[in-house]
């Protein structure tokens, strides 16, 4: 078995961001694989727990363009696509490109956006390019979204739609940091150590090579039904309105690519698939209104659709 | 080990007489003497300047204990007794033949069973000792095992506890003879599945009769000079009535004692178409008798004017006080050599019937003899016998109005001037012309006529016995039909007795049948008695099957033990036998399913890495790593699409062993069991 030349570069990446993000080795992983398989990350948490700081660090440790976009109620969506301005010397309209012509954006607090301007981010987030005034213009590749957003706040925010939550490859959790990670952190910024002293460590050309070797990695075909199967699964929840789309199924398996990756291999097992599985599936769920009034997460939905999938085996294996 | 197996294994074989002897007459002398040569083999063993004089020792040994537990009821062994036992050496097989069985457990005819456990003991240690394949020191008790089955060939179920109780000392000593260090190959599992093979076919195979035994060409040689036929006498005994011909005591005395019963006729004499055996140690009703019997006994004194026959019963189960050849489908007793009196007690079963049950009941053309043939009947007799039944099918109502019928329209011949003979001249004289006759006409005319409209039937002789007689005298003679009952067996009628005959206190047969007939209407309102009634003796509806279903549940349960190992086996093997991708995967699936036995939570939508952390409460350290990598292996195996090489798949392998090791330090109770579970022996669910 070869390791992948992307290992290396993952590899590379997690040691920055391990840098500024500790105790979290789990969660930068996924961040990581998120960047490899060139899919948008929603990062979800409570405040003060280092959402944006982990945007940054992705962004900074990426060498190109990267840019932050605070969303706020009175965030328009020409600042993020970008506004055609007549030129008057020139007699003719010119395009100034928004905050989204960049190799990475930190959308922070996505969700303090209002539905408006959030939906201008789903062209760019789909397909890479903004659409003003019938021209299109495409973003730079790489193009990663990592957004933010505080799930307890109701005051002021809007809900992403689903549209919009479907777009992302993976919504990824931050959770407390352990006694001893924490103690770290307090001693870094102590330090002042900051995103903003980090120096990217890979660069676009690299990036890019690691994106393609991800996309290229080798998956059976039962891995890939395994996938579907999951996605499948969902639609029939009797908890759930609106189960994984297709595109569900797509980021399953491209997320588990980027996982095998990180591990240093070339293929993909069924175990990358559930390890991707809550992070890429759980924020594509829409509850029932009972379920939503319970106890139940979408993600346990998703825990409870693994438990009951049969994982690939040979058929002479049973 | 090898020689205690070896001399286990020729005991089993001698046990396998158990048919022939019983369990209980074979326990010493197939035990002891066995235990003898396996001592002195052992002692010999142990000094190299006796371990040549071995052979001769154990051999010794062996007759030595074998001729002193026979004959120790005789005391110390002496030349006193050595004719005995040379007669028993050279004629104990054939006796134990020519008996019914269980035989007699006498020295004479038993010795020849542990001299052949001897014999085989002793060839089996030499051959063990001599030779460095196992097998062949197993032939001597396997030919004793083939010549038993000669004797007495085991019906399928205790043949099958026979083969495992062989089994035992015979797999001990091919694993006992491996070489040291070696290891147990995987010759267990076809070993495993045979067993199996053999249980499952112990279970299925129908117990039918053996097609041949050794048995079937011994009889008891008879001198036919010497067998008078007592229907021949009846006449002549009846010229002097007041003779005594023998005395019985008694508690519950029955009202016949027959002598001799006569089953063939060929036109012109009745002889009984039957074998003579020596009396065993005991006889069981025949198959035919399902209704309660009960068990009697008489005290019988001869006069010794009866020729070699002794009264007896249809049912005799032993006879104390002499030593008389029997046939036992008929319960004639015989005493070879000179006449002479005679003193014994016999014990006999006595079917019980209810009357009105007998009334409705169904013959048994099955009975031995009951139709077997006539000679060639004249024509006016065959039309008698259909009008003596007036069309009415087979049954023992129909037999009562045959019964009815000469008893009405017969006279029985009483003073000096009495008929004889019982050929058809005889019988066509009696039936269709002066229609007077002694018992001897009444009974074979009657046998004869129901012969023909399909009733089973045979010929009794001997005497019958009035109330409170203790004496009987050649006056009591008799000759009677019997008549085969389904369920009940042989039920004596009296057609030459007349209705008035006082039925006997005993309330046996013969007494009931008297009581049935006087229960049947006018002969011309007889019917006959509906199909498809339970007969005498029949089971209840339904109750007859349910002690096989209670034990179907049990059979798979018993089996078990045998069969989970086989089934692990089988399946391991089956797995480890796939090439490539498919073995990796079949070794994953073993190591699962003996998790699962072992109690981890195993679901289908567990990976290997999953199966891995489930199953760290039941392993240790090491064998967890090994886990992860065997996972390990198997995804690279199964998803990098490139299929293992060889090297792969051995290590593979390789960690199931390990596992497996692992495992098998859980002890002895948790080993146990995982083997018998049968969860691990299911896909996951």
């Amino acid at each position: 078995m070869t390791e992948p030349a992307a290992t290396r570069v993952a590899a590379r990446i997690i040691e920055n961001v391990q840098r500024i993000i500790r105790g979290k080795p789990e969660l930068v992983r996924q961040a990581v694989a998120g960047l490899l398989a060139e899919g948008h990350l929603l990062i979800e948490d409570v405040p003060g727990l280092g959402k944006t700081s982990l945007a940054r660090c992705l962004a900074r440790s990426v060498g190109g363009t990267w840019r932050r976009i605070q969303f706020t109620p009175d965030l328009l969506p020409g600042d993020i696509t970008g506004v055609t301005v007549y030129q008057p010397g020139d007699q003719r309209f010119v395009f100034h490109p928004g905050a989204v012509f960049a190799n990475v954006v930190v959308a922070d607090e996505i969700n303090r956006g209002t539905p408006k301007t959030q939906s201008a981010l789903l062209e760019v987030m789909a397909e890479g390019q903004v659409t003003v005034d019938t021209e299109t213009h495409p973003v730079p590749r790489p193009f990663l979204v990592v957004a933010t957003q505080n799930p307890i706040e109701l005051e002021g925010t809007y809900r992403l739609p689903e549209a919009q939550l479907d777009r992302f490859l993976m919504r990824l959790a931050v959770g407390y940091p352990d006694l001893e990670s924490e103690v770290r952190v307090v001693l870094g910024d102590r330090a002042g150590e900051t995103p903003d002293d980090l120096r990217p460590v890979v660069d676009l050309g690299a990036l890019r090579v690691a994106i393609a070797e991800v996309r290229a990695l080798h998956v059976e075909d039962l891995v890939v039904e395994y996938a579907v199967r999951l996605a499948a699964a969902t639609r029939g929840h009797p908890a759930l309105r609106f189960g994984a789309s297709v595109r569900g199924s797509v980021a399953l398996v491209r997320a588990g690519q980027a996982f095998a990756v990180i591990d240093g291999r070339d293929f993909v097992t069924p175990d990358d698939i559930k390890d991707v599985a809550v992070p890429v599936l759980a924020h594509r769920l829409v509850l029932t209104p009972e379920a939503e009034l319970g106890t139940r997460s979408t993600g346990d939905i998703v825990t409870e659709v693994l438990s009951s999938t049969a994982a690939p085996l040979t058929a002479r294996g049973r | 080990m090898r020689t205690t197996s070896v001399v286990l294994a020729a005991a089993v074989g001698g046990m396998l007489f158990a048919p022939v002897f019983g369990v209980p007459a074979l326990l010493l002398a197939v035990l002891v003497p066995a235990l003898a040569v396996l001592l002195v083999a052992r002692l010999c063993d142990r000094g190299a300047a006796l371990r040549d004089w071995r052979p001769l020792c154990t051999a010794a040994a062996g007759l030595l204990t074998a001729a002193q537990i026979l004959w120790w009821p005789a005391g110390i062994l002496t030349p006193r007794l050595l004719p005995s036992l040379r007669t028993g050496v050279t004629e104990s097989w054939r006796l134990a033949l020519q008996s019914t069985w269980p035989a007699r457990p006498d020295p004479e005819l038993l010795v020849f069973v542990p001299l052949l456990v001897v014999a085989a003991a002793v060839l089996g240690v030499e051959l063990v000792h001599r030779l460095r394949a196992p097998l062949p020191a197993l032939l001597p008790s396997l030919a004793l095992v083939v010549f038993t089955q000669l004797y007495a060939a085991l019906p399928p179920l205790p043949a099958t506890v026979a083969a495992l109780a062989y089994a035992v000392p015979a797999g001990t000593l091919l694993v006992a003879a491996r070489p040291a260090g070696a290891r147990v190959s995987w010759t267990w599992v076809p070993a495993t599945a045979a067993l199996a093979a053999v249980v499952l076919a112990g279970l299925a195979l129908p117990d039918t009769p053996p097609r041949y035994t050794l048995r079937q060409d011994q009889v008891v040689p008879l001198d036919d000079t010497a067998l008078t036929n007592p229907l021949d006498e009846i006449a002549v005994r009846l010229r002097d009535p007041d003779a005594e011909v023998f005395r019985v005591g008694g508690d519950t005395l029955p009202d016949r004692w027959p002598l001799v019963v006569l089953d063939a006729f060929d036109g012109v004499n009745w002889t009984p178409a039957a074998t003579f055996r020596w009396l065993g140690s005991g006889l069981e009703p025949g198959p035919g008798v399902t209704v309660r019997v009960e068990e009697r006994t008489a005290e019988i004194t001869t006069a010794g004017t009866g020729g070699p026959w002794l009264p007896s019963q249809s049912w005799p189960a032993s006879v104390r006080g002499a030593d008389p050849v029997v046939v036992p489908e008929h319960g004639t007793l015989l005493r070879p050599g000179p006449p002479g009196p005679a003193r014994y007690t016999l014990r006999w079963w006595e079917p019980r019937v209810d009357v009105a049950a007998l009334a409705g009941a169904e013959v048994d053309p099955d009975a031995p003899g009951g139709l077997n043939g006539i000679g060639e009947a004249p024509a006016g007799v065959a039309v008698l016998a259909r009008e003596a039944t007036r069309g009415l099918r087979p049954s023992f109502r129909t037999a009562l109005v045959l019964e009815d019928f000469l008893r009405t329209r017969y006279d029985l011949a009483v003073g000096t001037d009495l008929p004889t003979g019982h050929g058809w001249p005889q019988l066509t004289k009696f039936l269709l012309e002066n229609r007077r006759g002694t018992s001897e006409q009444f009974a074979t005319s009657y046998v004869a006529l129901a012969r023909i409209v399909g009733i089973p039937a045979r010929v009794a002789v001997g005497f019958r016995a009035p109330a409170g007689a203790t004496t009987i005298r050649n006056g009591d003679v008799l000759a009677w039909p019997e008549v085969a009952v389904r369920g009940v067996g042989w039920v004596p009628l009296n057609p030459g007795g007349r209705p008035s005959t006082t039925p006997s206190a005993t309330g046996g047969l013969a007494a009931a049948a008297e009581q049935a007939r006087a229960g049947l209407p006018a002969p011309d309102d007889v019917r006959n008695p509906p199909l498809g009634r339970p007969g005498p003796g029949a089971p209840a509806s339904g109750r007859d099957g349910w002690p096989g279903l209670l034990l179907l549940p049990m059979v798979p349960l018993l089996l078990w033990p045998i069969a989970a190992p086989a089934a692990w086996g089988l399946r391991a093997r089956r797995r480890r036998r796939r090439a490539g991708r498919e073995s990796v995967v079949g070794a994953w699936a073993e190591v699962r399913d003996r998790l699962r036995a072992h109690g981890v939570p195993v679901s289908s939508a567990m990976t290997a890495r999953d199966l891995a952390a489930a199953a760290e409460p039941v392993t240790d350290t090491a064998t967890g790593d090994e886990l992860r990598r065997l996972a390990a292996t198997m995804d690279r195996s199964l998803w990098s699409g490139r299929s293992p090489d060889h090297e792969q798949v051995e290590q593979t392998w390789a960690g199931v062993r390990s596992v497996r090791r692992a495992l098998a330090r859980r002890g002895p109770r948790a080993r146990v069991r995982a083997t018998l579970s049968l969860r691990g022996l299911l896909p996951p669910r």
